[in-house]
């Protein structure tokens, strides 16, 4: 069933109004779930840019809004979030959701790979099967998980691999990202190690392949079939990973992968798959085309490159890993003005898939000066943590704000962007314009 | 009486157009615009759920991208739609000529899907015509 999008242009609605009223054209215009917004070239010219209509599409610059430009959605159990795209289905989070260390699951982002995602499932059906390589392989029942095993519970903070990728220069293809393809909650599950302990791994064992209910039409060993991801037998992360059956205390959404999905501590959410069914000893490596060809990033420092030197074949692609340290200024957002004199706060969140956030800074000067900001409360080291700082803006003006955070590693952020073909591994300090006004 | 049903339908006549007078207005002045308001995903009441092991969340909206007119829209829909919607398409920011034939081409060899040549070819100039930096409106 598909919702023809009303798209309805200025001149045709005034005609609207003209014919049948006010009530009928507003009947029209808000027929189907989600839509694109007519453009609308006469915009009165004293509106500010803040209030105008965004248009359709970003590029071939680089995004210069914190979110993505897509339209806005209602799907079940979700708020109304930014839709890229509705097969699969990829939905982006508002910036205002990110004030809280911990983002609702209702307006937790959302990105599937392939067209056949569930959104319903049998619990009396579905298994979530430990094999492979195993002398003792499983097939639990949510109830297994619920009764047989210990439960964990630790907050880490989920962020899509391609978050942000609407800022490379040039630009790359894939999902046009602004900042809110990530999130943080507190996953509740059990340990990825205890159920492979119980199945009793066969030696020779290389890597641990998670798989989801998530098909494709595409034919069976292609990329467009089936969503698999690896991780090494040796890799220390496994003993951080989480088979999640809650998220912030509760079921996880159908879009975030219930019944239950990997948690892999402070790595990127493309091994987090969704809606697991099997967990898979492996004595070969994967070469599926998500391990092998997809999610691959230079073995450079911060993964970054050049479209010449990509275009040589010469770059060396290894699959890409944690997260580097990022924060971000969420409020003030630049949309309002703030009068001269009066005391604000600036408020955001921090994070990084190599350890704990120790410093966040702030600079309202364009970076020439930097002030530590205070810090919020410790969730754990891999969530976000919020961070803020009083500013009194001294005289009108434009300032240009920014925000850095270092980790417990003495990872910075870098004042340089990166550039991949893939459109991963973004973590630039963010900056945000504010204008102040005079107050009298 | 049939005169004052006439009397009635001309007030409202009256009414209505006064309305869209002052909406008018007022959207010139830049007090409003015309735009769509969304809708929010909400139970209207406590929903019929049962307590069987079945959990469900409903259908996921789909959503037609408006494709620009042109040779080659038609075999865009007929074959991208199998795996992915065309909102794919005008999600992308411009692409140059040269992507958007590699990305015709990755969904052909990596990911499988049967285009044939002519088709291909249609869909590939499709792209260039409409969704490059050069080329690229809406």
């Amino acid at each position: 069933m598909e919702n023809e999008i009303s798209r309805i242009s200025r001149r045709a609605l005034l005609k609207l109004l003209g014919a049948a009223g006010a009530g009928a054209a507003v009947g029209v215009a808000t027929a189907g779930a989600i839509r694109e917004l007519p453009d609308n070239p006469s915009a009165p010219a004293q509106v500010p840019q803040s209030t105008r209509r965004l248009p359709s599409f970003t590029g071939p610059g680089a995004n210069p809004y914190w979110n993505s430009v897509g339209p806005i959605g209602s799907y079940p159990q979700k708020q109304p979030l930014i839709v890229l795209t509705d097969r699969p289905v990829q939905l982006e989070t508002p910036r205002e959701f990110f004030l809280s260390p911990f983002t609702p699951n209702s307006a937790f982002y959302v990105r599937w790979h392939l067209g056949e995602i569930p959104n319903e499932v049998d619990l009396r059906q579905w298994k979530l099967r430990v094999e492979g390589a195993v002398e003792n392989p499983l097939a639990l029942t949510m109830a297994d998980l619920l009764e047989r095993y210990k439960h964990v519970s630790l907050a880490a903070a989920n962020q899509c691999s391609g978050n942000s990728r609407s800022r490379f220069q040039p630009r790359v293809a894939g999902g046009q990202w602004g900042n809110g393809a990530m999130g943080n909650a507190i996953w509740t599950g059990v340990r990825v190690r205890d159920l492979l302990d119980a199945a009793r791994p066969k030696s020779g064992a290389v890597q641990v392949q998670f798989q989801g209910l998530e098909r494709g039409k595409g034919p069976e060993g292609l990329g467009s079939h089936a969503f698999l991801k690896s991780l090494d037998w040796t890799n220390p992360v496994l003993d951080e990973c989480l088979v999640a059956f809650a998220m912030n205390g509760e079921p996880l959404p159908m879009l975030n992968g219930f019944p239950a999905r990997l948690v892999a501590p402070g790595y990127f959410a493309t091994y987090w798959v969704k809606s697991l069914e099997a967990i898979r000893v492996l004595d070969r490596p994967d070469e599926n085309f998500w391990m092998k060809t997809a999610y691959r990033v230079p073995d450079t420092p911060r993964g970054t490159t050049t479209p010449a030197d990509v275009q040589t074949g010469k770059v060396k692609m290894i699959p890409i890993a944690r997260m580097p340290v990022r924060s971000f200024l969420i409020s003030p957002d630049g949309a309002s003005k703030i009068p001269a004199h009066m005391p604000v706060v600036l408020r955001g969140i921090a994070f990084s898939g190599f350890g704990r956030v120790v410093q966040v800074e702030v600079s309202t000067d364009g970076e020439k000066t930097w002030h530590d900001a205070r810090l919020g409360e410790d969730s754990g080291v891999y969530s976000f943590r919020t961070w803020e700082a009083p500013w009194t803006p001294p005289r009108p003006g434009r300032y240009r704000l920014a925000v850095r955070a270092t980790d417990e590693k003495g990872n910075a952020q870098p004042d340089d962007g990166v550039w991949n073909p893939g459109g991963y591994l973004w973590n630039k300090i963010e900056q945000q314009e504010i204008v102040v006004g005079a107050s009298a | 009486m049939k005169q004052r049903g006439i009397l009635v339908v001309s007030a409202i006549v009256t009414l209505a157009a006064a309305g869209a007078a002052i909406l008018y207005a007022q959207s010139q002045n830049g007090y409003y615009s015309q735009t769509n308001l969304g809708d929010m995903s909400q139970p209207a009441a406590p929903p019929a759920l049962d307590t069987g092991a079945v959990f469900g969340a409903g259908a996921y909206p789909l959503y037609r991208a408006q494709l620009e007119p042109g040779d080659g829209k038609q075999e865009v829909e007929a074959y991208c739609n199998t795996c992915h919607s065309t909102r794919y398409i005008t999600m992308q920011p411009p692409l140059p000529a040269a992507t958007w034939e590699a990305e015709v081409n990755k969904m052909i060899k990596t990911f499988g899907q049967p285009i044939p040549d002519d088709a291909a070819a249609k869909i590939i100039k499709y792209l260039q015509t409409h969704y490059t930096p050069e080329t690229r409106k809406r």
